[in-house]
């Protein structure tokens, strides 16, 4: 009896060390750190970054990881200007065709070597040469040469308006050339850059919780506000909003804005920004998948059939601002008279149907994503049956974005980036523009990106202002608003949002006091 | 008995190849373009062909899966597509976050439905209807839900836990407490209801039996007999119950671990899946048939353990 009563306990005993020493052994501390941390900044991310490499930089929700461990070549202010920040001065030749950048010579990297203009040609090439989303934003960029130490020149094959913009992003990280060069790998865990803060390899846990520790010998402690840098990685929304709600964070990202009473209920700050546009593609403009589209009164006639205002209601809670354009509010091509050119009416979009020979409507294949829940399909159904046109909707499930991409569906539902101008060109108006799947060509685009791109920047401002008056009169899409891209801080925190990127810039984040 | 443990130690691995098949298969046939989910929208289609060359998912599924096998069963579980990090490695830095919730959630499932389940059998009356209400709320009632509940109030509202992240029980042990304590209550409630009625009804079954009539006339009291004898025999089905809940409770994790953002295998298993990284699904594959056929083993010896009757075969 003794003997079961002894084995019970021992067993008891065992199970308690294995899960105390699991605990242990296992994970790291990924709670987010309280305010009274003393210069602690504690962020909640919704996405991991792919790899810690600058060359494998995704950018937008996974901006904060890199920019605290690497310096960008320039800044991007949340003003919209672009300053010096590696680079501290730069210019292009006559015909904008080469671009020469003086580098900083008080840089050095966080292993202690100096930045030089032979770490930047490695940097430019590997991100060129990479997978990373933006490595085509160097397409233009046809040699990389290092004439000395402080000086770098990019020679184009064709002026690149957006080039500036791009250097200032994931094209223009630096990281440490050597490494690069000996131990790319290593990068992906351990990265070696300039940045104002370094990763704590032994603290962090990939995919989870970040660690980043200030860099005392950052060559900008302007904007350096922190002592440590916390990162937590945290996908589900409640699971975010829960953290707003107990303070285990300073800054979070929210991922829609559905909850933004509870968050300033909180005691928290909604800072806006605006960075997407949200409407439908309407894609197939040559009409080779479904005829309709190929008429543009049937395009301007589903223009009319969507009722923005209760759309932003509806999936917003009203958080945001209704658009016809597509460029955004900030962009020399927008302009407030475009505002209201395809008002809600359901009338007019039926008289423009039965003009192009659909009185009796017709059938649009759009696909759609159980991630993204059903309201927004349902109310683009409703909307469009209310004037004959019928949605058929095929669910893709995760392959939402490559089946649209791979020119499967004629139009679809969804929200797109709206960079600087060129670089929203290139992205949704160009024949070859990755949102141009159907690869769909108009003369008068071409003249006016030919015009972008070859023009000084008066030129460019006025061929976007064209751009964008062109494509929304031709109705190559039927945009809906542009959403606020809410960011909450807490009492002690301050943050200025910038304008392309979804997520603030590691500079802008500063204590309240 | 070394015989019977080498023979299913063996049906393990087999168990292990066909698992590893099927879920490889499933993953090739249902990932859609990984390269562009892993790419984003911003990227062009070169640079997406390019990243899938990268990773070799241009190549057939029979070289795929091959290469696969080949470094798993050496131990290289490859790296993660999305985090570039060795799969063991996160595997192994996670596995212990999420057991630490299962164990903590079975030993406390097993000492209250223990604890509920005699006291019900026991007792009677109106205790036994009390347990029995409890045991059908926390088996109707989802875990997440409990979670969400638990959280607002004892997390947000009354501040004594966290409502996210995970600190070792190295660094602090009041923060290890603070935030596991809530994970281990919500995983454990559906387990506890349903041991509960099991440990009751074993109970109820053995009481009536002649030996214990016999052991209490000897003089006995009820406790020497109920701790010595009936629970002992009561012991094995519940143990057969208990394996398989925690078996339930590595999946139920996944749930918790999201609502209480853990970094366990759980989170881990959700974001690779739905992202498509193929390394890191197989290896939470292969780790989670690893634990389950070390779990039924260590169920079968236990039972042959307690009950002699029981012949290994």
């Amino acid at each position: 009896m003794m003997f079961r009563r002894r084995n019970s306990a021992i067993a008891l005993a065992v199970a308690a060390a294995a899960v105390l020493s699991g605990c242990a052994a296992g994970g790291q501390d990924t709670s987010g750190g309280d305010t009274e941390g003393g210069g602690t900044l504690t962020l909640v991310a919704t996405l991991s970054p792919t790899s810690l490499d600058a060359a494998a930089s995704t950018g937008g929700n996974a901006a904060p990881f890199y920019q605290a461990v690497y310096d960008s070549l320039l800044r991007a202010m949340p003003d919209g200007s672009i300053e010096p920040f590696l680079a501290s001065e730069w210019a292009y030749n006559d015909d904008n065709t080469e671009l020469t950048l003086t580098l900083r010579d008080d840089v050095t990297f966080s292993d202690g070597t100096p930045m030089t203009s032979a770490d930047v040609k490695v940097s430019l090439e590997r991100f060129k040469a990479g997978t990373a989303p933006g490595a085509s934003w160097l397409n233009n960029v046809e040699t990389i040469e290092a004439p000395d130490d402080t000086t770098i020149v990019l020679a184009l094959s064709a002026p690149d308006p957006g080039l500036l913009s791009y250097l200032s992003r994931d094209a223009g990280l630096v990281e440490s050339g050597d490494v690069a060069e000996s131990d790319a790998e290593s990068l992906a865990t351990n990265p070696i850059g300039s940045g104002p803060y370094i990763l704590d390899t032994s603290a962090t846990v990939t995919g989870t919780s970040y660690v980043y520790s200030k860099n005392e010998d950052y060559w900008n402690p302007d904007v350096q506000h922190y002592d440590k840098l916390v990162i937590n990685v945290i996908p589900d929304a409640t699971a975010a909003l829960n953290a707003i709600k107990s303070g285990e964070a300073n800054g979070v990202r929210l991922a829609n804005n559905k909850n933004l009473a509870e968050v300033e209920g909180a005691g928290w700050t909604v800072n806006a920004g605006e960075i997407n546009v949200f409407g439908l593609l309407l894609l197939d403009r040559a009409g080779t998948m479904n005829p309709a589209l190929a008429d543009v009164r049937v395009r301007q006639a589903i223009n009319h059939a969507f009722d923005r205002e209760a759309l932003l209601t509806a999936l917003q809670n009203d958080a945001g601002v209704v658009t016809d354009q597509t460029f955004p509010e900030r962009s020399a091509g927008f302009d407030e008279e475009l505002e209201g050119m395809y008002d809600y009416d359901p009338e007019a979009a039926k008289e423009l149907l039965a003009e192009a020979g659909y009185a009796d409507g017709f059938t649009l294949e759009m696909p759609s994503t159980a991630s993204v829940g059903t309201t927004t399909y349902n109310l683009i159904a409703q909307q469009l049956a209310d004037v004959g046109i019928t949605a058929s909707f095929t669910d893709v499930g995760n392959n939402y974005v490559s089946d649209i991409l791979a020119a499967k569906f004629p139009a679809a539902w969804i929200g797109l980036e709206q960079g600087a101008d060129w670089q929203l060109a290139q992205f949704m108006l160009a024949p070859d523009a990755v949102w141009n799947p159907f690869k769909y060509q108009d003369a008068t685009v071409d003249e006016l990106l030919q015009k972008m791109q070859f023009g000084d920047q008066a030129a460019q401002d006025e061929a976007a202002a064209e751009l964008n008056a062109y494509v929304t009169d031709q109705a190559w899409f039927a945009w809906w608003y542009r959403p606020q891209n809410s960011f909450a801080t807490d009492a002690n925190t301050a943050v200025e949002m910038n304008p392309i990127n979804i997520y603030p810039s590691i500079y802008d984040f500063q204590p309240k006091n | 008995m070394g015989f019977f443990i080498v023979k299913r130690l063996l049906g393990g691995v087999v168990l292990l190849l066909a698992v590893s098949l099927v879920a490889f298969t499933m993953l090739y046939i249902g990932g859609g373009d990984i390269a562009r989910r892993l790419l984003g929208e911003n990227a062009t289609a070169e640079v997406v062909a390019q990243k899938a060359a990268e990773l070799g998912l241009d190549r057939p599924f029979v070289l795929q899966y091959v290469d696969w096998l080949g470094g798993a069963v050496t131990g290289d579980l490859g790296r993660s597509w999305f985090t570039s990090q060795s799969v063991f490695v996160d595997v192994s830095n996670r596995l212990p976050v999420t057991l630490s919730i299962v164990i903590g959630a079975v030993l406390l499932a097993a000492i209250v439905s223990i604890t509920l389940g005699v006291l019900a059998a026991l007792r009677g009356g109106w205790l036994d209807g009390v347990v029995q209400v409890i045991s059908v709320i926390g088996f109707s009632i989802p875990n997440f839900l409990i979670a969400l509940g638990l959280v607002v109030v004892f997390a947000i509202n009354l501040g004594w836990f966290k409502a996210t992240g995970y600190v070792p029980i190295g660094t602090s042990f009041e923060g290890w407490i603070a935030s596991v304590t809530l994970p281990i209550i919500a995983l454990s409630l559906a387990t506890i209801a349903t041991v509960t009625q099991q440990v009751r009804g074993s109970v109820i079954d053995a009481m009536s039996r002649d030996y214990v009539r016999t052991l209490q006339t000897r003089g006995l009291g009820t406790g020497i007999v109920v701790f010595q004898h009936v629970l002992r025999n009561a012991g094995g089905p519940a143990l057969a119950v208990l394996a398989v809940q925690f078996i339930g409770l590595l999946g139920g994790a996944i749930v918790i671990e999201q609502v209480f953002a853990l970094p366990g295998i759980g989170q881990l298993t959700v974001q690779a899946t739905t992202l498509g990284d193929v390394p890191v699904v197989m290896g939470v594959v292969i780790t989670t048939a690893i634990i389950v056929v070390l779990v039924n083993l260590a169920i079968d010896l236990a039972q042959a353990a307690l009950n002699p009757k029981v012949r290994l075969s």
